[in-house]
C-alpha cells in the first residue's frame, strides 16, 4: 500500500506530526519490521509514517546497575554490549532470540513493545524483570509498569499522542530466557519463558510468551519455587504449575497440547539456568 | 570453470522477469476471488475502469470479443464464467498506468458470489479409505491401478504384513522471483516474453487455452529467477496478453510474493496406506494406496498419481504387488509439479517402511536395502528392464560413512539413510543448432537459463567434450519460439540428458562435415588458441577461417541441426488394471545419511552432518553436481523439517509468506559433504545422468529414519515438525 513519509528531527517536530494526523491513518515507524508487514497484510491501513529514526533515542544507558534502553536503539547495538550479557542474561537471550542478525540491525525495543505481540520474546523477560516504560507526550512524561502497559495483540497503554521514549530495567537480575520454535532460526516463538530471581529476600519470577492475547507472569508457578536454590521438587511444581495455568491456545504455530508440554520443559530449563547464573556470580562459596 | 552468467547476475545487470519493461507499458494486477468455491452471481468492474490510472480491465464475458476465434477452450477458460473454484482464483485482470493504480483498482471490483460447501481434507471425501473406492465419487479425477503376482498368497503365506500409514504436506516451490511476463500483440501476434521453464510448453498452452494457432503465438523466456518446476506451464500470460489485447499497448504482470503463495500451483497433500508381508528376511510382496490432493485440477489429469505411485514401490525388487491410486478434486489451486514432483514424498514413505520393516526385523537397515535393492538387468514394477545403476554402490559407500561417523559422534545421535531414485526425462525431445565461426561456437537452442546451470554450463560442457573445445570459445545463444529450434523444457532433470544430446549430435555433423572437407577420418577436434578456432588432426592442423565457405564466413558459420527424440519406451501393459501409467526413462539413484540428534523433551530435531552419494552416470563438471546436490539437499531439509501450506477450513492459505512458510535457513544447514558414484553410465551425453531432481528425493527419508534411529519412534507424517516429533515420542 502506498504512504507517505515524515521523518522528525526532534521529538517536538515528532509530536507536532502525531498530533496532527488523523487516528487510523497516522503510524509511527521506527525499525518497521512489524509495521511494514502489518502494512503488507492490511492489519494496518496507515497512509502517512512518522519515522522515529532521527529522534535522540537511539541508544542505552547504565545507571548503577539500572538500564535505560532508547526505544528506537537497534536491538543488535544492545546486544552487543557485554554488560548485558553480564548483569541481564535473561534480556541477552531473548534478544538474541529475536528474528537475524539482519533483522536486529533494524528492529527496535519500542518497536516490539509498541506491536505488543502475544509471541514476542521481549516482553517476557521485561514482565520478569519488572521493567517500567517511559512514555512522552506534549502533556509531559509519565511511566508505566510493563505489567499495566501491554494489553494485548497491537493493544497499548499508549496515548495517541505519546511516544514510548525508553524503558527503564531497575535492577541487574539474575535471568534466563529460553524458547521454541518450528525452525530454530529466524522464526516466531511457540512458547517462550522468561524467569528472574528477584533481590533479597529473593522472590522468582516467572513468565511466558506464546499465550492469549498477551504474554503474562503466572504467580502460580512463582509461588512454587520458594528457595532460592530451589530443589528439584520445586522446580517440577513450578513446571506443573506453568502448563496447568497458562492461557494458551491453540494456533498456526502450535496446539495448545504442545505448548503446555513444551512449557513445563521451557520452565525446568529457564530455572536451572538462572540458579546456575546466580551460583556463578556468587562465587565459589554460593549464596544462602 | 565459472558459468558466463554469473557476472552480470552478480551485477544486477540481469533482466528477469520482473524486470522488463517497455515503452508505454501498462500494469497490470489480479481481481482474485474472495472464496474458495461458489457460484458467480455478478463481476461488476464499472467502479474499477473509472479509477485513476486505469487503461482497460477485462473479465469473462470481454475475453470472447478480444480473441480472433471467439472463446478459448471451454474446458480451460481464462476466466471463471459460473463457478470458482478456488481461494484467490483470478476473476478479473486490470492495465493501468502504474502499479498503485491497478492494484488500488482491484480492491473496488465488485464481485457477488453465493458460497459453496468447499472440499478440503482427502481423507473426509473418500469415505472408504483405505479399501478402494464403491460407489462413484465425483471428487476422484484420476484413478490408476495396477498389480502383478499373487498378492493375497504372499500375504497369506508371510511370516507377518507390515502396515504403515503415512501423510506428507504441500510445499511450495519458493523461487525467489515470482511469476512475471510482459505481453504484447500486434496485428495476428501475440507474443508474451515471460519467466518460464518451458517456453515451448507456455506456446502450446497459449495456443490451445487461447484458441490461437501455434503460428500466432511467440514466447520468449527472459532469464528465469527459479523455477524449481513452478514455471512449466503458463501461468499469468493469458491474462498479461488479454489485457494488452484490449489496451493496445504492451503489458507488463507480476505477480506479489504473496500472490506467488496463493496462486502457484504446488505439491499437495497425499496419505498413503502401504502394506508389505515378510517372509524369511524379505518382503515377498506390498500393498499401497494413495490418495492424492489435486486441488482444483482439470478431470483426467492423471499425471501425478499415475507417474509417482509406482514410487512408493521405491528402488527395490518387488515383483508381487499391487498398487491403486486417486486424484481428488479440492477447493485448492491445482496441483503442479515441485522439483521432482511428490517424489520427496513418496520416497519418504518408501524408505520409512523399508527402515521400519529392517528394525523390525532387527536387522541392519542398509543390509536390508541392499538384498532388495535394484541392479542392472532388474526390472521395474511395470516390467522395464533397468540398466546401470549405482545405488548398490552408494549405499556401500553409505554403509561405510555410517561406521566412520558412529565413530565419532556423540552417543544419542542418530543416523538414517533415505535411498531415492528418478527418472532422468530422456524421453522429452529437443533440438539444438550449432554455428561455428573462426572465433566462435554458438549454441542456438530453446530454453533459458533457470539458475541450475544446465543450459548456461551443461550444454556448454556437452559441447567441449564433443569437440575438444574449451568453453571460453563456446557461446550459448537465446531466442524465442519463433526462431529458436523446439525444445520440451528445462524440466525432469532432462536438460542435459536430452538437449545436451541433441548439442552432441549436432557436434558430430560438425566433426563429420569437417572430416569430409579436410579428408580426414575419426579424430577431428577443435582448438582454440584464445582469438581463433582450428580444426586438428593427424597431419592436419588448419585455422577454421580456411575451411569454410565465403557464404558460410558471411552467413553466421558452418551449421549443424542435433535432434534428439528418445527412443519411445514400453512398459507391462498387462500389469495395468485402469489409468495411465508412464515408462521410466532412465534410472538414476540417490543415496543420503543424515546424523541428527533429538531433544527428547521438545521433539527439536537437529542435523548435524549430511553425505549424499549420487549416481551421477559421468560428472561432466563436478562444481556444478556439487551445487545441485547440496541445494537440493537444502531444499529437502526443507521439506523434512519444516516447510508445510497451511489451509484454513475456508480454503485459504493461512501462511502465505517466508516467516510462516519456513524455508531452511543457512545457519539450519549442516556441512553436506558430496560423493559422486561414476562407472554406472545412462542415457545422457558420454553417460551422464541427470542431476537437477534427485538431489532432494532421499532427504525426508534420511532425516526421518535417522530420528527413528536416534529415538526409536517413528514419525509418519512430513514435516517432522517439532510437535509431530513430540507425538511420536508421546510426550503429549
Ligand atoms: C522475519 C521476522 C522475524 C521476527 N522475529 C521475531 C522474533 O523472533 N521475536 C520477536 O519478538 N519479534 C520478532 N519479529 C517481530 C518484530 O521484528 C519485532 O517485534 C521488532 O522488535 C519490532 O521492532 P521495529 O522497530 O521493527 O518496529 P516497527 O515495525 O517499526 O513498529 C512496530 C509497532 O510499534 C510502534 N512503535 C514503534 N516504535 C514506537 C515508539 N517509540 N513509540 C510508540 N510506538 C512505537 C509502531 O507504530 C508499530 O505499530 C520478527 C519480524 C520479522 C519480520
Amino acid at each position: 500500500m502506498p504512504f507517505s513519509l515524515s521523518t522528525p528531527k526532534d521529538p517536538a517536530e515528532a509530536f507536532r506530526l502525531l498530533v496532527a494526523g488523523r487516528p487510523g491513518e497516522t503510524a509511527l515507524l521506527a525499525g518497521g519490521t512489524a509495521l511494514l508487514r502489518d502494512l503488507d497484510e492490511g492489519q494496518n491501513h496507515a497512509t502517512h509514517l512518522i519515522s522515529l529514526r532521527k529522534l535522540p533515542w537511539n541508544r542505552h544507558a547504565w545507571k548503577g546497575e539500572a538500564l535505560e534502553i532508547g526505544s528506537t536503539e537497534p536491538l543488535r547495538t544492545l546486544e552487543n554490549d557485554p554488560l548485558v550479557r553480564a548483569r541481564l542474561p535473561g534480556l541477552h537471550q531473548a534478544i538474541e532470540a529475536v528474528g537475524s542478525v539482519a533483522l536486529r540491525h533494524r528492529a527496535t525495543l519500542g518497536g516490539n513493545l509498541g506491536r505488543a505481540s502475544p509471541a514476542s520474546d521481549l516482553i517476557p523477560v521485561l514482565l520478569a524483570l519488572e521493567a517500567l516504560v517511559n512514555l512522552r507526550s506534549p502533556r509531559g512524561q509519565r511511566v508505566v509498569d510493563i505489567e499495566q502497559f501491554i494489553i494485548s495483540s497491537r493493544q497499548t497503554a499508549r496515548e495517541p499522542d505519546e511516544l514510548i521514549e525508553s524503558v527503564s530495567i531497575p535492577r541487574a537480575l539474575p535471568s534466563a530466557y529460553v524458547w521454541q520454535r518450528v525452525r530454530p532460526s529466524n522464526d516466531i516463538s511457540q512458547v517462550g519463558v522468561a524467569v528472574a530471581l528477584g533481590p533479597p529476600p529473593g522472590r522468582w519470577r516467572v513468565a511466558l510468551g506464546g499465550v492469549s492475547p498477551r504474554p503474562v507472569r503466572l504467580p502460580e508457578a512463582e509461588e512454587a519455587l520458594v528457595s532460592r536454590r530451589p530443589s528439584e521438587a520445586e522446580v517440577e511444581l513450578a513446571a506443573q504449575a506453568a502448563a496447568r495455568h497458562a492461557p494458551f491456545v491453540t494456533d498456526r504455530r502450535a496446539t495448545e497440547g504442545y505448548r503446555r508440554r513444551l512449557v513445563t520443559t521451557l520452565v525446568r530449563r529457564a530455572v536451572r539456568s538462572t540458579a546456575e547464573h546466580r551460583a556463578r556470580r556468587a562465587g565459589p562459596k554460593g549464596g544462602r | 570453470m565459472i558459468r558466463s552468467d554469473l557476472a552480470a547476475k552478480l551485477a544486477g545487470r540481469t533482466t528477469f522477469g520482473a524486470d522488463l519493461d517497455r515503452p508505454g507499458m501498462l500494469w497490470a494486477a489480479l481481481v482474485l476471488s474472495p472464496v474458495a468455491h461458489g457460484r458467480i452471481r455478478r463481476v461488476d468492474l464499472s467502479k474499477v475502469r473509472k479509477a485513476p490510472g486505469v487503461v482497460v480491465a477485462i473479465t469473462a464475458p470481454d475475453v470472447e470479443k478480444l480473441l480472433p476465434k471467439g472463446s478459448g477452450d471451454p474446458e480451460r477458460p481464462v476466466f471463471p464464467t459460473r463457478e470458482v473454484l478456488y481461494r484467490h482464483q483470478p476473476i478479473a485482470a486490470i492495465a493501468a498506468r502504474t502499479l498503485s493504480e491497478a492494484r488500488a483498482a482491484a480492491l473496488l471490483a465488485e464481485v457477488d458470489i453465493d458460497p459453496l460447501p468447499i472440499v478440503d481434507d482427502i481423507e473426509t471425501v473418500f469415505p472408504e479409505w483405505p479399501e478402494p473406492s464403491k460407489k462413484p465419487n465425483s471428487a476422484v479425477v484420476a484413478h490408476v491401478h495396477a498389480r502383478h503376482g499373487d498378492l493375497e498368497a504372499a500375504f497369506r503365506e508371510a511370516e507377518f504384513v507390515h502396515s504403515e500409514t503415512y501423510r506428507t504436506a504441500g510445499v511450495h516451490q519458493v523461487a525467489l522471483e515470482t511469476h512475471a511476463c510482459l505481453a504484447e500483440v500486434e496485428g495476428a501476434i501475440w507474443r508474451v516474453t515471460t519467466s518460464t521453464q518451458s517456453p515451448f510448453s507456455v506456446r502450446e498452452d497459449l495456443s490451445s487455452q487461447l484458441g490461437l494457432p501455434e503460428s500466432a503465438v511467440v514466447v520468449e523466456g527472459s532469464w528465469v529467477g527459479g523455477g524449481f518446476g513452478g514455471k512449466t506451464s503458463a501461468l499469468l500470460e493469458p491474462f498479461a496478453l488479454l489485457l494488452a489485447a484490449a489496451a493496445g499497448a504492451p503489458v507488463r504482470l507480476a505477480l506479489s510474493y504473496r500472490e506467488e503463495f496463493l496462486l502457484g500451483r504446488t505439491t499437495l497433500p497425499c496419505v498413503v496406506r502401504i502394506e508389505s508381508s515378510v517372509a524369511k528376511g524379505r518382503v515377498t510382496g506390498r500393498r499401497v494406496r494413495m490418495l492424492l490432493d489435486c486441488g482444483s485440477t482439470m478431470p483426467s489429469r492423471d499425471f501425478a498419481t499415475g507417474y509417482a505411485i509406482t514410487f512408493l514401490l521405491g528402488p527395490y525388487n518387488v515383483d508381487t504387488f499391487e498398487v491403486e491410486g486417486y486424484g481428488l478434486r479440492t477447493n485448492k489451486p491445482p496441483f503442479g509439479p515441485h522439483r521432482a514432483p511428490l517424489i520427496p514424498q513418496l520416497t519418504f514413505v518408501i524408505d520409512s517402511h523399508m527402515d521400519s520393516i529392517a528394525r523390525r526385523l532387527s536387522v541392519d537397515p542398509i543390509a536390508f536395502r541392499r538384498a532388495h535393492v535394484w541392479h542392472e538387468g532388474d526390472s521395474t514394477a511395470l516390467g522395464q528392464r533397468i540398466g546401470p545403476s549405482g545405488i548398490d554402490s552408494a549405499l556401500e559407500r553409505a554403509e561405510k560413512t555410517v561406521l566412520r561417523w558412529r565413530g565419532n559422534a556423540p552417543r544419542e545421535h542418530g543416523f538414517g539413510i533415505g535411498v531415492g531414485y528418478w527418472s532422468t526425462g530422456v524421453s522429452a525431445g529437443g533440438e539444438a543448432r550449432l554455428r561455428l565461426t573462426p572465433q566462435e561456437l554458438v549454441i542456438e537452442q530453446g530454453e533459458r537459463e533457470i539458475g541450475s546451470g544446465s543450459v548456461v554450463r551443461g550444454l556448454v560442457a556437452v559441447a567441449e567434450r564433443s569437440l575438444g573445445l574449451p568453453a571460453s570459445a563456446i557461446r550459448v545463444a537465446y531466442s524465442d519460439t519463433a526462431s529458436a529450434p523446439f525444445d520440451s523444457g528445462v524440466f525432469g532433470s532432462r536438460t542435459v540428458g536430452a538437449l545436451g544430446q541433441a548439442v552432441q549430435k549436432a557436434s558430430e555433423e560438425l566433426v563429420r562435415e569437417l572430416e569430409a572437407r579436410t579428408g580426414t577420418k575419426g579424430s577431428l577436434r577443435l582448438e582454440f588458441d584464445g582469438r581463433s578456432i582450428r580444426a586438428v588432426a593427424s597431419g592436419l592442423r588448419r585455422p577454421i577461417a580456411e575451411l569454410l565457405t565465403p557464404e558460410e564466413l558471411n552467413e553466421g558459420g558452418l551449421k549443424a541441426h542435433g535432434k534428439f527424440y528418445g527412443p519411445p519406451m514400453k512398459f507391462d501393459e498387462s500389469r495395468v488394471v485402469a489409468g495411465s501409467f508412464y515408462p521410466v526413462a532412465d534410472v538414476v539413484g540417490a543415496v543420503h545419511l543424515a546424523e541428527v540428534s533429538v531433544d527428547r523433551e521438545t521433539g527439536a530435531v537437529k542435523v548435524h552432518r549430511y553425505a549424499a552419494f549420487h549416481d551421477v552416470g559421468v560428472a561432466l563438471d563436478m562444481a556444478m553436481v556439487r551445487a545441485q546436490v547440496e541445494g537440493g539437499v537444502v531444499m529437502g531439509l526443507g521439506t523434512a523439517l519444516t516447510e508445510e501450506s497451511l489451509w484454513s477450513s475456508e480454503g485459504s492459505l493461512r501462511n502465505p509468506g517466508l516467516l510462516d512458510y519456513r524455508l531452511p535457513r543457512l545457519n539450519d544447514v549442516p556441512p553436506i559433504e558430496v560423493y559422486p558414484v561414476e562407472g554406472f553410465p545412462g542415457a545422457g551425453p558420454f553417460g551422464a545422468k541427470g542431476v537437477g531432481e534427485p538431489p532432494i528425493i532421499p532427504v525426508p527419508a534420511a532425516v526421518a529414519n535417522a530420528v527413528a534411529d536416534a529415538t526409536g519412534a517413528r514419525v509418519f507424517e512430513l514435516p517432522l515438525s517439532p510437535e509431530r516429533v513430540a507425538r511420536a515420542l508421546k510426550l503429549l
